[in-house]
């Protein structure tokens, strides 16, 4: 289906540096060494019934 | 009631107080069944306007998107468009897609905070692309405002600062569309004109004046005390026993048991007057309160047609029973 999986970008938990990690990489900070990332927020709009 | 006309119903009404946002009438010569339809009615089916739908572009606020659009829903909007407008499942002009003029009203919301103060977003954030609904703290501080004293003072004065949707901190940012649709209180709470809408049955109270003189007036006292609310009094000219508020009354029935305990039963007798009914209607604002009463009756009226109009039902008989009442 996906031709190719996209890299993702994430944040460090500790330094605050940007890290793209693709599919089956490590999860760790490239800057630091730190083992919590956070992923970014999407730039789309998302949509939200008001409920 | 007059005996075999019950179902001849031609209520009066005769309002008591009326202001933007509170209404107090009386409605006699029905019955219980047409009272509580009416309170129904006015709470669940007169439709307003509401943000419905939630386009998030920029949210790096504290509060999830979701609690955003949640909040955003439960603004009362200045709705007196609402019975013109479509509901957006039956608008024929969008497909139902619930974004054209005759369905929907478009908002728009950006904030940013820029300095090491709070800042406050509130409902007066909410740019509305139709002037006729807007927040109804904001459509109040523009009222204020024609009246005299400049929009800003209106808004920024202390007991008027808008419906706080989220607090930003430096380097915060909202950023979002929303679409208000026309709904009804049945369908979510949020399209509910009501704050509270009751009713109560008027008192009839009956002293018996005999055995009443033959209490003293220290007894008088003790048994005007025993109502929880200040229903009955002593005339100071007469020392009689008045009763000053039978509205006041709230069917608790203590009077009744003070009279027991004191041997004295049959003292007074209270009933409730079954054709007579005092309604307090408050507003959120979406709708005037005198307004949600004339809606409603609209409401109630369209739903009767639907019921008369419908061409299988056999009314003839219904109507016979009811001496053609019915039709």
């Amino acid at each position: 289906m996906d031709p190719q999986p996209e890299p993702v970008s994430y944040i460090c938990g500790d330094c605050g540096a940007e890290n793209t990690l693709k599919q089956g990489d490590v999860i760790q900070c490239r800057e630091c060494g730190y083992r919590i990332l956070y992923k970014k927020r999407t730039r789309r709009i998302v949509q939200y019934e008001a409920r | 009631m007059e005996g075999g006309g019950s179902y001849h119903r031609m209520p009066k009404v005769r309002i008591r107080e009326m202001k933007d946002d509170y209404l107090k009438f009386e409605l006699r010569e029905t019955d219980a069944s047409m009272a509580n339809a009416l309170r129904r009615v006015m709470l669940a089916e007169v439709p307003t306007i509401a943000i419905d739908l939630v386009e998030i572009e920029i949210n790096s606020s504290v509060l999830n998107d979701e609690f955003i659009a949640h909040r955003l829903g439960l603004i009362p909007l200045v709705s007196d468009r609402a019975m013109e407008m479509r509901f957006s499942r039956d608008c024929d002009a969008c497909d139902g897609d619930g974004q054209c003029q005759f369905c929907s009203v478009e908002f728009h919301l950006w904030a940013r905070c820029e300095s090491d103060q709070t800042l406050d977003v509130t409902s007066a954030d909410l740019k509305s692309n139709d002037p006729l609904v807007q927040p109804v703290d904001v459509a109040r501080a523009i009222d204020a405002a024609a009246a005299g004293g400049t929009l800003s003072s209106a808004v920024d004065s202390s007991d008027n600062r808008g419906i706080i949707i989220v607090k930003l901190r430096r380097g915060q940012e909202l950023r979002l569309r929303a679409i208000a649709r026309k709904g009804i209180g049945k369908d979510h709470a949020k399209w509910s004109p009501g704050a509270t809408v009751t009713f109560m049955y008027e008192p009839d109270i009956h002293i018996n004046e005999e055995m009443m003189e033959s209490l003293t007036l220290d007894e008088k006292r003790q048994w005007i005390d025993s109502s929880p609310t200040k229903v009955f009094d002593i005339d100071p000219n007469t020392q009689q026993v008045v009763i000053v508020d039978p509205e006041a009354y709230t069917y608790d029935e203590e009077v009744i048991k003070k009279a027991e305990a004191m041997g004295k039963s049959g003292l007074v007798e209270i009933y409730a007057k079954e054709d007579s009914f005092i309604f307090t209607v408050e507003s959120t604002g979406a709708v005037k309160a005198y307004q949600m009463l004339v809606n409603a009756i609209d409401v109630l009226r369209q739903k009767l047609d639907a019921v008369r109009y419908t061409e299988d039902a056999d009314f003839h008989l219904l109507d016979e029973h009811m001496g053609g009442a019915a039709l």
